[in-house]
């Protein structure tokens, strides 16, 4: 659906993009991460067609991609993370739908309309100025009118960003009901919580380069050598954490409170021997549970690898 | 029809449709209206049994002697020569064009750094979309602003049994082209600067090195400000619209239509021109501001 083959953005002497290589296929849910200056919007921008690559290819749909391809372009989707509501304060949602949909040559676009604004709980505010919109109200209404001309591909950028909880949910289940119809899905977000939860792959670019591209939990699985257990005991003695660094299993273990923190090689469950270790020192564990390394753990890791990485070879 | 024409047509009519809802429009072809009828009505009162005396109106005399200070005593003679409806039809339309081309380059700044552009763009439109939208719009505008000006100076020329004049036509033609060119100018301002206050100050800045540049070869001055107005206008004659006005305006005078038409082509030449540059320059640093 979407491919790039050694993208390449350059302004003047700064490189934003440096050989990126994307493959996205059909019906996926992709999420693009990156600290700010990473090349992310760059990249998007390229992707959207807004401004043309310095080099390297960008195929959509099988085809070759070029700013110029405007009929490419009525096949995506896309919700800026700004909504420049000032411009458009006046009108109301369905006007501004229909100056989109007149645009895209949407069929029968008062149908479409009126269909997309009941699928997101707004049709009752169809003739309400934009002006009047709450932000989440906002939200939605961009995503109908990315959806207006049925596209292949939906671009979101941080979609969710200053919505409440409510509103969260609402354009989670959005996405996720439009994934399920077949759409492509591209998120560009710094909410990794939220992209954790419903993306089935994710890239991180950092510094104009990819430097992770998978599933999410490879992901976690490649960046983090060791797992922690988290054990909660009554009380914690002294010697405890020496004597569990003595099992042939544990890494590392520490203390602190009534809290031991016992880390892990990644793979095979060690909860048990664990367990049974405490029991025979005379120790009633309170909770026991494994801790999983999370995005925003495996995205800070990952970056700052990269960072030092760069910052070693920039010493060489 | 191209996707990005079909969606510069949709956009621009929607701009259009925005225009005539907003007062500005309305206030400033009223103001120009209500000008244009005091100066009829100044003209008709200055004359006398010898025919046309500027001396003998407040407004006229002073009217006569800034444009002679600017133009010299010949262009103004000339001026007055074809009636009250020609002078009036110029300073009638003047507020007008002033405010769709400073709205317009506000408007297309202002849309540009709120990201409604780039928007726009996401679909199947481009810069070049956006460009003709809102040209087509200030040329739909000023067409209309010029039909209700001479409507109504028709009406006023049946009644005060005066003639409009045979120049008052071609300047009605000559008009849109001027203004369609400092529309097409408005829009390069926009484009290459940011902030819609720099696009105006710079449209400001053009119009007015231009106007200089104009009266300078119309004035009967000294020997170095000859010299420089010529050399300024050596290099900027060909890209300002009033040298081309300035032609047209000649070729009437001494009757050569070859002369009004090169004119009137030569303008709507200089549009394109600056059209075509705005959308190479657009493609190039790309819609965001």
């Amino acid at each position: 659906m979407i491919r790039t083959r050694g993208l390449v953005k350059r302004y003047g002497a700064f490189t934003a993009v440096n050989g990126i290589d994307l493959n996205i296929p059909r019906g996926e849910i992709y999420g693009f991460l990156g600290p700010n200056g990473a090349g992310k919007t760059s990249t998007i921008m390229m992707l959207l067609g807004i401004t043309p690559p310095t080099a390297g290819e960008i195929h959509l749909f099988g085809e070759r991609y070029s700013p110029r391809r405007l009929d490419l372009r009525r096949r995506i989707g896309v919700v800026p993370e700004k909504h420049p509501r000032g411009v458009w304060h006046w009108m109301s949602a369905a006007e501004y739908l229909r100056l989109f949909a007149d645009i895209f040559e949407v069929p029968r676009p008062n149908e479409r309309i009126g269909m997309l604004l009941e699928k997101v709980d707004l049709a009752a505010f169809q003739k309400r100025r934009i002006r009047d919109f709450s932000r989440g109200m906002l939200q939605k209404l961009s995503i109908i009118r990315a959806l207006l001309a049925d596209p292949d591909i939906l671009f979101l950028d941080e979609p969710i960003s200053g919505l409440d909880p409510l509103g969260i949910k609402q354009v989670r289940d959005l996405i996720l009901s439009e994934n399920r119809e077949g759409r492509t899905i591209f998120i560009s977000s710094h909410q990794l919580s939220e992209m954790e939860k419903i993306c089935d792959r994710v890239a991180i670019i950092s510094r104009g380069r990819l430097i992770a591209e998978d599933a999410m939990e490879r992901i976690l699985s490649r960046i983090s050598s060791d797992r922690e257990i988290r054990v909660e005991l009554e009380t914690v003695p002294a010697a405890l954490p020496a004597r569990v660094k003595g099992l042939p299993f544990v890494r590392d273990a520490a203390a602190e409170g009534t809290v031991l923190t016992v880390k892990i090689p990644r793979e095979g469950d060690f909860r048990k021997p664990l367990a049974e270790f405490l029991i025979s020192q005379g120790l009633v564990a309170l909770s026991l549970a494994e801790k999983a390394l999370s995005l925003e753990e495996a995205f800070i890791t990952i970056t700052q690898e990269n960072v030092v990485e760069l910052a070693e070879r920039g010493r060489e | 029809m191209k996707a990005s024409i079909r969606s510069g047509l949709v956009i621009g009519w929607r701009q259009l449709f925005e225009s005539l809802l907003s007062p500005g429009f309305y206030i400033m072809l009223s103001v120009g209206l209500a000008l244009g009828s005091v100066l009829v009505a100044g003209f008709t009162g200055s004359i006398g049994s010898s025919g046309f005396d500027p001396q003998a109106s407040p407004l006229y005399d002073l009217i006569s002697r800034s444009l002679s200070g600017a133009f010299g005593s010949t262009f103004v003679e000339k001026l007055f020569a074809e009636g009250p409806f020609l002078f009036a039809l110029v300073a009638a339309f003047l507020p007008v064009s002033v405010y769709l081309a400073i709205a317009s380059v506000f408007r297309f700044a202002q849309e540009r750094s709120a990201g409604a552009v780039e928007l726009l763009v996401y679909g199947p439109a481009d810069g070049t979309s956006y460009i003709l939208a809102a040209f087509l719009k200030d040329l739909i505008l000023s067409a209309v602003s010029l039909a209700f000006i001479a409507a109504a100076f028709a009406v006023e020329a049946a009644l005060t049994n005066l003639l409009l004049g045979p120049l008052f036509l071609w300047a009605l033609a000559a008009l849109f082209l001027l203004s369609a060119s400092f529309f097409a100018y408005g829009l390069l301002c926009s484009i290459v600067v940011v902030s819609s206050s720099s696009a105006i100050a710079l449209f400001l800045g053009i119009s007015l090195v231009f106007s200089l540049v104009f009266a300078g070869s119309f004035t009967i001055v000294g020997a170095p400000v000859r010299t420089l107005s010529s050399t300024a206008a050596a290099f900027l004659s060909w890209i300002s619209p009033f040298f081309y006005a300035g032609m047209i305006f000649r070729g009437v005078q001494a009757g050569s239509q070859g002369a009004v038409l090169a004119g009137l082509l030569l303008l709507a030449f200089l549009s394109a021109l600056l059209v075509l540059a705005g959308r190479l320059i657009i493609d190039a640093k790309g819609v965001r501001a």
